[in-house]
């Protein structure tokens, strides 16, 4: 099996991030951040860090870099310094340069602020009560939507109809990406050209938001970054590092680079909204779902950039049921951005869901995969478009074989001073691709290249772009190059939604019979080497109908090309008239609660996964294993505490606590692979999000299998399972 | 972090004479010099003194400048020692962080760390926002109005339990103080917290014998199985004669100003039998005069059950 491509590269410190790019003359900046969450900069006194040694430049509201706000297929990006109005605290209000970084942070620590101060909204439980309507899904499905059985008159008539029914409300935890490379950028300009060294998770889509944000020509930036040091969905937009420093050097004449601090990445970027959900679901006594209700809220910060879809997510598409309900309200709050953050919508709501169905299971009396084989879905409720692809049954009746589920009492077993339980639950990621051209190209040395602008954050892409480029040049994958990060390459790859290997893949699968194409016209063409005769092509060979055969390159040399390439292009299309798309996976893991401290140990994690074809087995495994050690970072560690005056009370890694290695156990992840051809040609999809998927409620299901206890938040800690 | 004057004494006597903050493994110093919160203009790297060695002949020592990962590799040392090391910070950590620099790290309060708050300890009179805010990992126990900051060591929760004491030296002389007098509850002054006066330095560490403490350990409760502060400790060690409890040790972490030894528990489990029951009676006052604040009330039937936890670990084999 071929390892990551990249991994020699990134242990032993050859890969190079955006800071790792040190150019003569630069210079360095530091983003100063507001101390209050909602009011006005009344005054900036920077004398004091004008004259700092080493200062060069001092930006602020009152003397700010010009920049204007992009707006994408992601939606309009934030710009800093633009006006006085403070929002959150943590908020960018300055931006210090100077000839070192320590001299940029001494001076920015100068900066004097005076502020008109305004009252806070910071609490999400109080602003339930006056919640918004979100603005619609991003399938454009109304906020608020309803399928019932023809005689049904409302979602509370089914409920009340149905024989068994659980209600509960749930909540999850504002949370943060906390990727290893904080959000950074060093920006160089030659002319009116601009190039940006700066992890995000699309390059092309990168250079054209600071393109329009310096008012400049698209074509007149670049933006490279073949290594992201994790991204998760809060790389997608620009971050504000990088309009700073852009900006900044294109005043300054000099090139000048900017990062966060790991606690400036808490409120400078984005993170994941906090949830509360309420569930209701009626059910025959036989566990046959009669009716779903889901209402969601979001927290979302005061311009209500972004909710996270708890209920669309989810319950929409999940269950077989003849009734479903669900709702989604914000509640807007002076808190730091909130973004796609892995599994939007899904990770969260399918704590509240699967929470709610292991409930329903308890009420039941019922094995709770039992009861989720029950109320197994062919097509979305409502819709006609079956699952183009679905062997969820298949993941749970091997992940239970293999996990021992059949050991499991309802009431837990007890191992020394160790209450043991286990827990269960579904995952669900819709199958997604996005348009992407990717470039093949053959070179006379007899290697093939794959390019295209996207991103491989830690994902795998690069491996799997070159090992689908191999199979679909009928070559051996060390023959074969994979580049990536450079908005000069065909726009293709973003790493978003879990799409990349679907959209890039499907690309390549496009462009290498085209260069193939190239390629034998340019061999039978006339003064070639088989000029005249019909050839075809096969194991990196072009044969002649009369038995000779060169390689590739070969030809190539013989023709005087050094290379020849063709681009390709794939985007989704009629398939989506025909079939619903989703990944699959069943979740399983065992805790143990200490009998007297209460402390929850994850002790066994096992995930069977029905994604398609999986390309690279190690890649695929490495994603799925980062997932599922997410929904224990969400379901036991994970959570940012904002305090009343908008402050965040943990932010940094001192406080918000992610994983250890010694928290998590060996992790088991098993494929059932079936090619989704009716997905893309490929037959892959997406397996980037959907690990966290259904991780929390497995948890928090285990935990109650043990102790007895249910707890309907994450993250869960010890004293919601003491008693006095 | 501001600039700053960096001198390496090479002698005690060196170091003591010159002015300045002293560095040993810059576990802490360092990191609130980059938080700010600590802005010496001189700092004195001690590491060339010769404050090194750990001695069990009689009793124990260790040299001040012993690293955390060192003592706890060390033979002789009582097992709650040991485990209260390893449970500390993570492997990096301890390979650089020094026992003298342990016994005088600063508290974890997130309000002390952050220079755009106010903290009575850092800056006094300024106010505490602990008090009426994120305050889930902070004390119940030698609180004050004006501070509730939880000590952080481990280590110092299981030296203050074997009665241990630290050396100080001036120029021209020394004293010895007991670790359990060195440490100051905040009361009216949080900013003093301890008896380290200006041009004193910790030598060394003393552990008086105490044979029977080779039945001990060291209990530690925690959000997060390795590399994470404690939510409650507990440093036990029993004197067990005919399954009756001759002596005991017991002091508790995490949930107090400073290392709190638990005298009245000591006294309950003197002549109890080894028993849950007796333990769990034992226990009941361990929480005795707390102060819970609005999100830490947890910690006082968890300081109850990590004592009794603790004592049912150290005796498995007589409860079988």
């Amino acid at each position: 099996m071929t390892t990551r491509l990249d991994g020699p590269m990134k242990v032993t410190g050859q890969a190079r991030y955006g800071t790792d790019h040190n150019v003569p003359g630069m210079l360095f900046g530091y983003v100063v951040l507001s101390t209050i969450a909602h009011g006005e900069v009344a005054a900036m006194d920077v004398a004091a860090a004008k004259s700092a040694p080493g200062v060069v430049a001092v930006y602020t509201p009152f003397e700010p870099l010009e920049l204007h706000t992009p707006v994408s297929m992601l939606g309009s990006t934030w710009v800093p310094l633009q006006n006085t109005e403070v929002a959150y605290y943590g908020q960018p209000i300055g931006f210090v340069v100077a000839e070192s970084f320590e001299q940029a942070r001494d001076a920015a620590a100068l900066v004097e602020v005076a502020y008109h101060e305004l009252p806070a909204l910071t609490s999400m439980a109080a602003g339930l009560a006056t919640a918004e309507d979100a603005p619609p899904a991003r399938d454009g499905s109304p906020p608020s939507l309803a399928v019932l059985a023809p005689d049904v008159e409302s979602i509370e008539h089914a409920l009340a109809a149905s024989p068994v029914v659980v209600e509960a409300m749930y909540s999850t935890a504002t949370q943060n990406h906390a990727a290893m490379e904080p959000h950074s950028a060093v920006a160089i300009w030659e002319g009116e050209r601009l190039t940006v060294h700066s992890g995000n998770q699309a390059a092309n889509l990168q250079a054209i938001s600071l393109a329009d944000a310096l008012g400049v020509e698209h074509s007149a930036v670049r933006s490279v970054n073949p290594f992201v040091g994790g991204a998760f969905g809060g790389k997608g937009h620009t971050a504000v590092p990088a309009f700073l420093a852009a900006a900044a050097a294109r005043e300054l004449g000099r090139p000048v680079k900017a990062a966060l601090t790991r606690e400036q990445v808490f409120t400078a970027t984005a993170g994941r909204p906090a949830t509360v959900q309420r569930l209701a679901i009626g059910a025959e006594r036989d566990g046959t779902l009669v009716a779903l209700r889901h209402d969601s809220w979001s927290s979302t910060p005061m311009d209500r950039s972004f909710i996270e879809p708890t209920s669309h997510g989810t319950s929409r598409e999940w269950y077989t049921t003849p009734n479903v309900a669900i709702s989604q309200k914000m509640v807007p709050l002076n808190i730091p951005p909130t973004t796609f953050m892995r599994a939007p919508g899904e990770a969260p709501g399918s704590f509240a869901l699967e929470s709610a169905m292991d409930e329903l299971a308890v009420a039941l009396e019922m094995d709770p995969i039992e009861l989720r084989m029950r109320n197994s879905s062919l097509a979305p409720p409502g819709k006609d478009l079956q699952w183009s692809s679905k062997h969820l049954d298949e993941c749970y009746a091997a992940g239970a074989a293999r996990f021992g589920w059949a050991q499991r009492t309802p009431t837990g077993r007890v191992e020394g001073d160790w209450l043991v339980g286990l827990g269960t639950a579904t995952a669900m990621f819709p199958a997604l691709r996005f348009p992407a051209s990717v470039q093949v190209m053959l070179r006379d040395d007899g290697t093939a290249e794959v390019a295209t602008s996207g991103a491989d954050p830690g994902t795998g892409l690069l491996t799997v772009m070159a090992l689908v480029g191999a199979s679909s040049l009928d070559i051996a994958p060390e023959r074969v190059t994979a580049q990536l990060g450079d908005s000069t390459l065909p726009a293709g790859g973003l790493s978003g939604g879990s799409t990349a290997t679907a959209s890039a893949g499907s690309a390549i699968m496009v462009a290498a019979p085209k260069v193939i194409d190239d390629l034998l016209a340019l061999a039978a063409a006339p003064g070639a080497p088989f000029e005249g005769v019909e050839v075809s092509y096969a194991d990196g060979h072009v044969l002649a109908a009369d038995g000779r055969s060169l390689t590739f390159g070969e030809v190539l040399k013989a023709t005087g090309r050094p290379s020849i390439a063709a681009i390709g292009s794939s985007a989704p299309g009629e398939e989506l008239t025909k079939h619903s798309f989703s990944s699959f996976g069943a979740q399983f893991c065992e805790v143990r609660v200490h009998r007297w401290t209460r402390e929850v140990r994850v002790s066994r994690m096992l995930g069977v996964f029905d994604a398609g074809r999986i390309i690279n087995e190690q890649a695929a495994r490495s994603q799925i294993i980062g997932g599922m050690i997410w929904g224990v970072s969400a379901a036991l560690h994970e959570g940012l505490e904002i305090e009343g005056n908008g402050r965040l009370a943990n932010g940094d890694l001192a406080g918000y606590l992610i994983p250890v290695n010694a928290d998590i156990p060996e992790v088991d992840v098993q494929f059932v692979q079936y090619p989704d051809t009716l997905h893309n040609p490929l037959g892959a999809r997406g397996l980037g999000e959907i690990g966290v998927v259904g991780m929390a409620a497995a948890v928090a299901n285990a935990v109650h299998n043990a102790t007895g206890t249910r707890v309907r938040h994450i993250p869960i800690t010890i004293e919601d399972l003491l008693e006095d | 972090m501001r600039r700053f004057e960096l001198t390496a004494p090479d002698t005690v006597d060196a170091a003591l004479a010159a002015p300045g903050t002293f560095l040993a493994g810059g576990t802490t110093l360092v990191d609130l010099m980059k938080l700010d919160v600590l802005t010496p203009e001189h700092v004195l790297d001690i590491n060339a003194l010769p404050l090194h060695g750990i001695s069990t002949s009689d009793g124990l020592r260790i040299g001040a400048l012993e690293r955390m990962s060192d003592v706890a590799a060390h033979a002789g040392v009582y097992p709650m020692i040991t485990r209260a090391l390893l449970a500390s910070a993570s492997q990096q950590l301890r390979n650089m962080a020094s026992i003298g620099g342990n016994l005088m790290q600063r508290t974890r309060c997130s309000y002390f760390r952050d220079v755009a708050m106010p903290c009575n300890r850092r800056d006094p009179g300024s106010g505490c926002p602990a008090i009426e805010g994120s305050n889930r990992m902070h004390a119940v126990l030698g609180t004050s109005d004006s501070c509730v900051a939880t000590h952080a060591s481990d280590l110092a929760v299981a030296l203050v339990a074997l009665d241990a004491q630290v050396r100080l030296v001036r120029t021209g002389g020394e004293r010895t103080v007991a670790l359990a007098d060195f440490y100051r509850t905040p009361g009216d002054s949080p900013e003093v917290e301890h008896d380290l006066r200006p041009g004193e330095l910790i030598s060394e560490v003393l552990v008086p014998r105490l044979d029977w403490a080779a039945r001990s350990t060291y209990v530690k409760v925690r959000d997060r199985q390795s590399y994470e502060f404690a939510l409650c400790s507990a440093a036990v060690a029993l004197d067990v004669v005919d399954s009756r409890i001759v002596d005991a040790r017991v002091a508790v972490g995490g949930v107090a100003t400073v290392p709190w030894r638990l005298p009245t528990v000591e006294a309950a489990l003197r002549g109890a039998p080894v028993t849950q029951e007796a333990f769990e009676d034992a226990a009941a006052g361990a929480a005795e005069g707390a102060r819970p604040l609005s999100h830490n009330g947890f910690k006082v039937p968890l300081l109850r059950r990590t004592v009794v936890r603790a004592l049912l670990e150290l005796t498995q084999e007589e409860r079988a």
